[in-house]
């Protein structure tokens, strides 16, 4: 596929006439915009990242590019489609995807069906392409929960009631992930269903008990593994040994530091040749470090932040609670997401296996944030009384 | 709407702190690529340093029945590690002592500050055992792959050779280097437990995916009796080198390319760059008569000539601007398949007269001549045809008689399969087939016509009048008992270097043909250069093409034809099939 494909495909999708002051119902140009571009920065630094290494591995260096492309071209695709539905279908939807997805989290642990990858059975073979149920996960428990609230809106305070179901149900789902082992993905939506059913009126009281109550069981988990303590022992002290354990953290610093203010170039970063470990996956921020410098990983971080505070504007604004839920919810699982990573990538974090949502290569990840935003886009076209005066200022950040 | 503003306050919070989360992740890239940059940019630095580049073996290159032409054995080679050496004089001088180098130059690269040298590469086998049994402290060996030319001398201008990190110089070895080239793979050398740098252990289980093997449309035995034959002309006429091309008329696959004088790839060092050429493709000369072949291809087309038409040729001797033009044997009629039979000079510019300028370069250009065959071999040369606005008064006939025009041995030989196989002019290829480590193909090569310069009539009348060469004309000496060949004999004068004008003494002699005339399996190309005993492509080449063909024949299966229809077609001049 050339360029132009994707320069049609961007032209057909619904930009309002003028962005903000479009028509009442159209969809959040911004949005669509700061994707678009996070998209093209990814597609280019995944091909900077992998084209030595898989012209080496595959005699083709454009392979990773090129189904970078096509899943990309998909997803805006689905974008385009899911961002035109009423999004109140999610909410019918939500326990039959929940269903669904619980399948294919246990069809994922069964061997023969389960594609192991370093030494995580993660991917499930349909067909041609292989994906990750986990990935689908986050969304669908952000769907499930923004229902639930919807429904239970006043039950929320109580906890046996109100706070329990959705608590065993995710825990249940997040048992499944954490059988594959993916602790990232855990890690995220714990986060993200905690922050939910705050923002949903649940009492405080409560969520510090479950604080509290999950302090134990997360250490337990990483003491259990000898593997998530080595990490946890590395990220305290990560130049202790380079060579070894340390070796995915130390070298994305050295990526970052030698990257400085401006970067040495795109495409001329050394690290990504067999230095840096997942250059055009996790740790792809720090190769945009090193050949972007500062002034790159800081510009996809305020795009990213303006993604997350464009959500909570479209939730303030949304007519439904159910599109206010969703619309947190969708920022929350960005926001927390694109944290973690950072926080991993620059040792702010324990290393854990997660992607730089829309940057990184991979389809599912790439697909579900895709959907995702279209999702985010269905809901901003529902606003609050029109635009201006009476919804703006509802907006958070929006002063 | 009350539901909306409940919560507004829980939805600032939770803003906050996520953009806090961006605030600080900001932050910590700034201290990480601001204020700790030059920190970490020398400590990547010095890990770059510490690098190694390991390579998989590169790929080998076969013949088309899978013979071994080209391959990778595994010789010792042996480095240093300076930081973890007590003595570096002494074990300098160890050192020395098996691999004949001077022990003061040993010592000079195991005193830089650096954590990995390679002292000496690709040695004997017997070095490095004698090394391993000394066991240095601070030495090591490790094994990689040096080329081997099994074969010698053997097709060595075709396989060109690759150099001490295996990259691939002339040749095949670098037309097909992205493909022969084995997987790259960075080794960082690890510390031990002392904090000494080592060379990571285990290379040989995960090592890189060696190269492509590559499969040549060249037959090895063919190639040998090519090289030989060439090689006793060249030393019986005391010539100063030669060249020799077998091609597939049908496919236009390079059987053969042998050129002379040879070398061994395996000691190319010890070589001037001027022998690697291979003359077969680099270099353009004067054709002289085989050029007639071409003129009268276009004739014969054009229908301007018919075998039987009868053409003056003034007795032996013409003037055309101010030039005479003579010919070898004094005639006054000869019909025009006699002309190109007994090599007419004269009959060949009337030829040429008669078709006219832009006839005559139309047709050379379309039987390839002035541009590059394509064929899969680096520095191919596109030769010279001038256009016919630069063409002189005297230009017409010299190209008429293969002068004034420079073309490769590879361009006559696929112009004379064009000849050869009814009219095709096919690109030639020497790669026909490439395959990965695992033995999948990766890439195929096969016949590609590029375009059709004469009707099947045209090459059917012109093999004819080309048989009458070899039966009975000036290339009797490359008749071969049993089978039909055609051909043409070539003598042109080379330009002298210091007159710059036709030397009476230095020569190339030529023979082109083909052979089985009614059904050709190769198209032969035989140029000898600067002959010294006989100046005449019918005395020096032509016994070359008959030696090659007598025997590839019957090696390649061909059976000898009925000799009673060699004989009707030498007189008659018209190809008759039965």
């Amino acid at each position: 596929m050339s360029r132009r494909s994707i320069g049609a495909s961007t032209l057909a999708l619904p930009w309002p006439s003028s962005g903000e002051r479009g028509r009442r119902t159209g969809v959040d140009g911004s949005v669509l915009a700061v994707t678009v571009v996070l998209a093209l920065i990814g597609l280019v630094m995944v091909f900077s990242a992998s084209a030595v290494v898989a012209g080496n591995r595959f005699h083709d260096s454009i392979y990773f590019l090129k189904r970078q492309l096509a899943w990309l071209l998909f997803g805006f695709l689905l974008l385009q489609v899911v961002s035109r539905l009423d999004y109140t279908v999610w909410r019918r939807m939500a326990l039959p995807i929940l269903g669904l997805t619980a399948v294919l989290l246990v069809l994922v642990l069964i061997p023969s069906l389960g594609v192991v990858a370093k030494g995580a059975r993660r991917w499930l073979r349909l067909g041609l392409v292989s994906v990750q149920p986990a990935e689908m996960v986050k969304l669908v428990v952000v769907i499930y929960l923004a229902a639930y609230l919807t429904k239970k809106a006043e039950m929320v305070r109580e906890f046996g009631a109100g706070l329990l179901p959705p608590l065993i149900i995710v825990g249940v789902l997040a048992g499944l992930v954490l059988l594959q082992p993916d602790l990232g993905t855990v890690v995220v939506i714990g986060l993200v269903t905690f922050g939910l059913l705050f923002l949903g009126g649940a009492r405080l009281s409560h969520l510090l008990g479950l604080v509290l109550a999950a302090l134990p069981l997360g250490a337990m988990l990483i003491l259990e593994s000898p593997y998530r303590r080595l990490r946890l022992m590395t990220f305290l002290a990560p130049w202790k040994d380079p060579a070894d354990a340390g070796f995915q953290v130390t070298q994305s610093f050295l990526a970052f530091g030698s990257g400085g203010l401006f970067g040495v170039g795109l495409g001329e970063g050394k690290q990504k040749l067999f230095f840096l470990p997942e250059a055009h996956t996790d740790f792809v921020l720090a190769l945009v470090g090193e050949e972007l410098g500062l002034a790159g990983t800081t510009a996809i971080m305020v795009l990213y932040a303006v993604l997350v505070l464009k959500g909570f504007q479209i939730a303030g604004r949304a007519r439904e609670p159910f599109g206010r839920h969703l619309a947190l919810g969708i920022a929350l699982l960005i926001g927390v997401q694109v944290l973690i990573n950072a926080g991993v990538v620059t040792g702010l974090l324990p290393t854990k296996g997660l992607t730089l949502p829309l940057v990184s290569y991979g389809g599912s990840s790439l697909l579900v944030s895709l959907v995702a935003i279209g999702i985010l886009l269905s809901v901003s076209r529902d606003r609050q009384g029109g635009r201006a005066s009476s919804g703006y200022g509802r907006g958070i950040g929006a002063r | 709407m009350t539901g909306t503003d409940s919560h507004r306050g829980r939805r600032i919070v939770v803003a906050f702190v996520l953009m806090l989360g961006f605030a600080v992740v900001i932050f910590r890239l700034f201290t990480l690529q601001v204020l700790q940059a030059a920190e970490l940019t020398v400590k990547a630095e010095r890990q770059h340093r510490k690098a190694v580049t390991v390579e998989g073996e590169r790929g080998t290159i076969y013949d088309r029945h899978g013979k071994v032409l080209a391959i990778n054995v595994d010789v010792p080679s042996v480095f240093g590690v300076p930081s973890s050496l007590e003595n570096p004089s002494g074990v300098a001088r160890d050192l020395a002592r098996v691999l004949h180098v001077r022990a003061d130059e040993i010592e000079k690269k195991l005193k830089q500050e650096r954590s990995f040298v390679w002292i000496a590469r690709k040695l004997d086998p017997e070095q490095g055992r004698r090394l391993e049994g000394m066991s240095l402290e601070g030495i090591g060996t490790v094994m990689e792959g040096r080329r081997f030319y099994p074969k010698g001398p053997l097709l060595s201008h075709v396989l060109g050779f690759a150099g001490m990190d295996g990259q691939g110089l002339e040749g095949i070895e670098r037309r097909y280097e992205p493909y022969l080239r084995g997987e790259k793979q960075i080794v960082v050398l690890q510390r031990d437990a002392l904090g000494r740098t080592v060379f990571p252990k285990g290379l040989d289980e995960q090592g890189p995916a060696a190269g492509h093997s590559v499969m040549l449309t060249i037959d090895e035995v063919i190639q040998y009796m090519a090289e030989k034959e060439l090689e006793e002309a060249v030393t019986a006429t005391g010539a100063k080198g030669g060249v020799v091309v077998v091609m597939e008329p049908r496919t236009g696959a390079i059987l053969a390319m042998a050129v002379n004088p040879r070398f061994d790839p395996n000691a190319v060092r010890a070589i001037s760059a001027d022998r690697w050429r291979n003359r077969a493709l680099t270099d353009a000369y004067e054709p002289g008569s085989t050029m007639k072949v071409f003129v009268a291809a276009a004739a014969l087309e054009e229908k301007v000539m018919t075998p039987g038409t009868l053409v003056y040729v003034e007795n032996g001797q013409m003037v055309v601007a101010n030039t005479v033009i003579h010919d070898h044997e004094k005639a006054g009629w000869m019909t025009f398949a006699q002309v190109i039979q007994r090599s007419s000079n004269i009959g060949s510019v009337k030829t040429a007269m008669a078709l006219g300028e832009d006839r005559v370069y139309r047709y050379l250009r379309a039987f390839g001549f002035g541009e590059r065959t394509e064929i899969d071999l680096p520095g191919e040369g596109a030769g010279l045809v001038k256009e016919p606005q630069d063409w002189g008064s005297r230009s017409l006939s010299s190209i008429a008689i293969g002068q004034e025009i420079g073309v490769s041995a590879v361009q006559l030989a696929t112009a004379l399969s064009a000849v050869a196989n009814g009219g095709w002019l096919m690109k030639p290829y020497i790669v026909s087939e490439v395959r990965d480590a695992k033995g999948r193909v990766v890439m195929q090569a096969g016949p590609q016509v590029r375009r059709r310069p004469v009707s099947p009539e045209t090459a059917l009348t012109l093999t004819g009048i080309l048989e009458g060469v070899v039966a009975h004309g000036t290339g009797s000496k490359a008749a071969v008992p049993g089978y039909r060949v055609a051909g043409k004999t070539g003598t042109a004068q080379k330009i002298d270097p210091q007159t710059g004008a036709y030397s009476a003494s230095l020569f190339v002699g030529s023979f082109v043909g083909f052979v089985p005339a009614e059904d050709p399996r190769m198209a032969i190309v035989v140029v000898i250069d600067e002959p010294q005993t006989e100046a005449w492509g019918g005395v020096v080449a032509a016994p070359v093409f008959q030696r090659i063909a007598e025997q590839a024949l019957p090696y390649l299966g061909v059976s000898p034809h009925q000799p009673i229809k060699l004989a009707m077609n030498a007189t008659g001049g018209v190809l008759q099939r039965p």
